[in-house]
Order: C-alpha cells, then sequence, then structure tokens
C-alpha cells in the first residue's frame, strides 16, 4: 500500500503524458472509438430494429450511456497497461523520472491526474457522438465531467498494477480477456441484470463497472433509480481501494 | 585460443594488499562528494558488494572499473538512492544515502548504461521535460535545454524526434538530460560504450569541460584508455570487493611497470622456451593477453640483448608503454565473464 503523491512532480508526469498524447490523439481516439462507435451503430441500429425496447427505453438509448462508460474504461486501461508496460520495461521512462527526483509515488499520481483526464476526453467525445443521435435525455448529463473524472482514477489502478506485476505482453492479454471483456459483456451495457439469477446478479454488482454503467446511464437519460446512491458508494470506495494498489509494487520495481 | 597459456607469473606483492589505505590519505583537506564505508550489498544470498570503502573528492573525475558483474552498477545504485544498502555507511555530498533521497538525487545527474529516452517527445521536449522533473519553471528549462544541446552539439537536432538520432547523438542528449539539474556529482555509467570513435573523443572533451567546472565526475567504463585518460583515481573492483586503489600512473607503475614487450602470435612452445630463459634478476612476469605473450620487466633491453645472443628471440615483438589494461587483466585475470 503507497497512497500516490499529487505533487508539482506528479504535474509534471501529466504534462509528458499530455505532450505525447498530442503527438499521437489521431491514431489513438481511432482505435479507442472504433469499437465502441461500431457496437454502438451494428448493435443500436442492427440489433435494434429487433429489440426494439430494453427496460422501457429504445436499445440504443439503452447502451449509448452504457457504451460511454466503457469507452472511458478502456481509453484508461490501454493507457495504463501496456503503456505503462513499456514505460517501466522497455523505454525505460519510469527509470529516468527515478533518477531525477521523482518518487514512484509522484509517478503514479502523475499518472492518475492524466488518466483522469484521458477518461474525461474519451467519454466527452463520445458523448458529442450522442447528441446528434438523440440518444442525450437529461440536463443532468452536464454532470457526467464529474463521474469520468472519477472513472479514470478509478481503472488506472487496477492496470497499473498489472502492469507492474506482468512479466511480457502476453500476461496483459490475460487482464482484459480474463477482466476486462467480462466485465464489458455482463455489466448491463447491453441488457439489464433483472433477469439474471439472483447469485450471478449479485456477484456482478461487485465489480466496479456496472455502478460506473448505472450512473452514466442515469445521468444521460435523466432516470435516477432509488439504488442509485449505492452505486456512487460502490464507485468512490472501489477508486480509493485502487488508488493504493500499484505504488508499492512500482516502487519496488523501479528501487529493489 | 588453440594453446594452453601457462600460469602467468606474478610479483611478490599481493595485489590489494594494504594500498586503499594509502589511497584515502592521498588528498588531506579536500571536501568529500561521496564517502563509502563498509559499503555492502545483498541481494537474497548473493553478495553484489561485499563491504568496500572509498572517497570520492570533489572537482575530480573518479573510476570505478571491474569486468562485469562486479559490483559497480549496484554501488552506483546505491549512489544514485535507487536502492538501499544491506550494511556500512555511505554519504553523497554530505547527505546519508537513502533510497529516494530527494536532497541528494536533486543535485545529481544520471547518465546509466541505456539510453533511456522518451520516444514519443522530440529532442527539446526530452530535456525541457526531465528540467521540469528537477523542479525547474518552464523558462529555465527551456534556456537551459538550449543551452545544453549546444554545449553537446544537438542545437540542429532540437525539433527531431528521438528515433531519428544516431547512437552518439542519442547518447549526447542523454548526457545533455542528466545536466539539466546542474549536477553537482554527475553520474556515467558506461558513457561511452557503442559508440564511434569521434563520438567518444567528444563525450571525453564534454566530461574534461565539466570538470573544469568544478563538477565532480564517478565514471565506470570497460574502456581502460579512456579510464586513464579521463580518471584522477580509480579502483578496480571484481566479486564486490575492492582490489586496488589509486591514481592510473602511480597503479601502472606500482603493478606492472613502465613498459612490456608484447609478442602477437606467439605458439605456446615459443614462449615456454623464452620464459625459461628468464632469471630472477630479470624481475620479470609474463601473461597471455589474448594471442599475445606480454613480458613485464624493469629490465626489458638486458632480456632482449640476451635473447637475440641466444638466437632465441621472437620473431614479432614490440616495446611499448605499460597501460591500465594490463593492470585491469593482472588484477581480474583472463576468465571470461557474463
Amino acid at each position: 500500500m503507497l497512497w500516490p503523491r499529487f505533487t508539482k512532480g506528479a504535474l509534471m508526469v501529466f504534462r509528458r503524458d499530455f505532450l505525447s498524447w498530442v503527438k499521437y490523439y489521431r491514431s489513438s481516439v481511432l482505435l479507442n472509438f472504433g469499437e465502441p462507435l461500431t457496437n454502438l451503430l451494428a448493435l443500436g441500429f442492427g440489433l435494434g430494429a429487433y429489440v426494439t425496447k430494453m427496460s422501457g427505453d429504445p436499445f440504443v438509448d439503452f447502451i449509448g450511456p452504457g457504451l460511454l462508460a466503457v469507452t472511458a474504461m478502456n481509453a484508461v486501461t490501454f493507457d495504463m497497461s501496456f503503456e505503462a508496460y513499456d514505460r517501466l520495461n522497455e523505454n525505460g521512462l519510469y527509470l529516468s523520472m527515478i533518477t531525477a527526483p521523482l518518487h514512484p509515488a509522484e509517478i503514479v499520481g502523475g499518472e492518475y491526474l492524466w488518466e483522469a483526464c484521458r477518461s474525461l476526453l474519451y467519454g466527452l467525445v463520445f458523448l458529442v457522438v450522442l447528441l446528434p443521435l438523440g440518444i442525450v435525455h437529461s440536463w443532468w448529463a452536464l454532470l457526467l465531467p464529474l463521474p469520468l473524472l472519477v472513472t479514470g482514477m478509478l481503472f488506472a489502478g487496477p492496470a497499473l498494477w498489472v502492469a507492474t506485476t506482468a512479466k511480457n505482453h502476453e500476461q496483459l492479454f490475460y487482464y482484459f480477456t480474463l477482466v476486462i471483456t467480462p466485465m464489458f459483456m455482463f455489466s448491463g451495457v447491453f441488457f439489464p441484470l433483472t433477469h439474471l439469477p439472483p447469485i450471478i446478479r449479485d456477484f456482478i454488482l461487485l465489480t466496479p463497472l456496472v455502478h460506473v454503467v448505472n450512473l452514466t446511464r442515469a445521468l444521460i437519460l435523466g432516470q435516477f433509480p432509488a439504488t442509485l446512491w449505492q452505486d456512487v458508494l460502490w464507485i468512490v470506495g472501489y477508486t480509493l481501494l485502487f488508488m493504493v494498489l500499484p505504488g508499492r509494487r512500482l516502487a519496488r520495481r523501479l528501487m529493489d | 585460443m588453440t594453446t594452453n597459456p601457462p600460469t602467468p607469473q606474478r610479483p611478490a606483492a599481493a595485489p590489494g594488499a594494504s594500498a586503499p589505505m594509502a589511497f584515502l590519505s592521498m588528498a588531506p583537506g579536500a571536501a568529500i562528494a561521496v564517502a563509502a564505508k563498509g559499503l555492502t550489498k545483498h541481494f537474497g544470498n548473493f553478495e553484489a558488494v561485499g563491504g568496500i570503502d572509498f572517497d570520492v573528492y570533489e572537482g575530480e573525475c573518479f573510476g570505478l572499473l571491474g569486468p562485469n558483474g562486479a559490483g559497480k552498477s549496484t554501488t552506483i545504485r546505491m549512489i544514485c538512492c535507487l536502492t538501499g544498502r544491506t550494511a556500512g555507511s555511505l554519504s553523497v555530498l554530505g547527505i546519508p544515502a537513502e533510497p529516494g533521497q530527494r536532497a541528494i538525487k536533486s543535485q545529481l545527474g544520471v547518465v546509466s548504461q541505456e539510453d533511456y529516452l522518451d520516444p514519443a517527445l522530440t529532442v527539446r521536449e526530452n530535456i525541457e521535460i526531465h528540467g521540469r522533473f528537477y523542479g525547474l519553471s518552464p523558462q529555465v528549462a527551456s534556456e537551459r535545454a538550449a543551452e545544453l544541446l549546444e554545449f553537446m552539439q544537438l542545437d540542429g537536432k532540437a525539433g527531431q524526434q528521438v528515433r531519428a538520432l544516431s547512437g552518439g547523438m542519442r547518447r549526447r542528449l542523454v548526457i545533455a538530460r542528466a545536466l539539466m539539474g546542474r549536477p553537482r556529482l554527475l553520474v556515467l555509467d558506461e558513457p561511452t560504450t557503442g559508440l564511434d570513435p569521434q563520438a567518444r573523443i567528444l563525450v571525453w572533451r564534454k566530461v574534461r569541460e565539466l570538470k573544469a567546472q568544478g563538477v565532480t565526475v564517478l565514471l565506470t567504463t570497460h574502456y581502460m584508455d579512456e579510464a586513464q585518460r579521463l580518471c584522477d583515481r580509480l579502483v578496480v573492483i571484481d566479486h564486490g570487493h575492492i582490489l586496488e586503489a589509486g591514481r592510473p600512473r602511480e597503479l601502472i607503475e606500482r603493478l606492472v611497470g613502465r613498459e612490456c614487450l608484447e609478442c602477437p602470435d606467439l605458439d605456446a612452445a615459443a614462449a615456454e622456451q623464452l620464459a625459461a630463459a628468464l632469471s630472477p634478476e630479470d624481475e620479470a612476469w609474463h601473461e597471455w593477453q589474448g594471442d599475445s605473450w606480454v613480458l613485464f620487466s624493469p629490465n626489458l633491453a638486458r632480456i632482449l640483448d640476451r635473447w637475440v645472443a641466444a638466437a632465441i628471440a621472437p620473431p614479432l615483438s614490440y616495446r611499448r608503454p605499460a597501460g591500465l589494461e594490463d593492470v585491469f587483466l593482472r588484477l581480474t585475470g583472463r576468465e571470461l565473464r557474463d
């Protein structure tokens, strides 16, 4: 357990990530939008022609807000797994940072700040895609930046922990295959959890993405279920819990 | 090697005997940049550094020489506050060295063995952001970056991506980056490995210029000519222990003498014949350096005359000044290291 440090040094790590992103944003935006956009169009309008209503909403309205949450999660997870793995193991970026007077906890802090912004950025652009499709039904959507920022931090921690633990790129794929993809499929993005067997539903409620999906859907559709406060609590709790995961490990990898 | 070389005969004085103590008292009163006493580092059961003592004086260039796996890099990592020690004491710029010690790290410039550069950023951005890591303001970072790119002769490359740089340019950029924090102590871990001769000469010149500006330099290298050129004093370490310490010239004269006779491509039988013709008064010893048989003695002229008279002089041989490489091979042996 090592808390990230949000210092001036962390801000410079953030700055470095931003400078690097500016160079690559064209290809990286395409990578992060291609998939959810395809899902939205193919499933929302293709499958949506047959599945007209989902929990009382048009199918595309139902999956749009969920895909927004997924977009934010993926944007962060890709960066903090593959990119962070390379920064640690391939191009020595983290090592050169700690030879300058930065502490590993400041590196983690800087990466979290950047991932929060990344999540915000990619989430908002996806929101802009949803607007002309008539999926955004509520002014509450203006509050989305807040959950998006938190979501970035939430998913950055576990991914960075995986990056500091993995021995090669293949092991990073396991994280996607075993964790990210199942979460994507079963977190109420495509169908509500109400008809699942209770034991499976309870298990899903222990994972983080479902709560983010519930929250983004509530804000975009303007429908607030009575249990929404629980989702908020889960999100905040997981964010704090995951935040301390990678620091110690990164420190050990860099300063054995 | 096709022949089985004879065991080199060595002079009586055992390497390392009481030399470090004499060495410590060489410059009394000089300010000490790095002081290591009984410095020890274990990784599990493996002893990487086994209790070494040395002082680095401010303003000098100090060499840390040794074969691969000798403990150089671990020592460097402890000095750079990148790893803790198991025992002993270590102070850097008057501050006790602990992992992550910012008060030390902010006064240090580190050139690591690998050219770790940020592939996403340009040449200028790479060193500017590093300056920002040191806490410099944007203006100071930008001014200093321009100044250092010029100093390392990279000013024409400022806007390029680092991928486009040659090996020599990458190295120069890493050195420029290490200078962004205006370090009092510059740590160069094999700074010229893999560089062409022109690039090496440039690096040497820059190290001398930095020294002239008062920067203390700690250098590790596998190139003995480099150590001989740059280092004011040095230690040779192997298996985590200091074998010898001193000034390059003094080490050479004390351990291998002023000059030697090198006989390239000599066969083992001929070498045995030559060795048999030596007498104790010659104060000679010899060893194989690759395929060359090398004879060290203060009485080379006399020995050569005798060989000529006996008609056993080797067909090809040349006298040359003894160097640090001879010292190094004598101290650390001929076995290949991993």
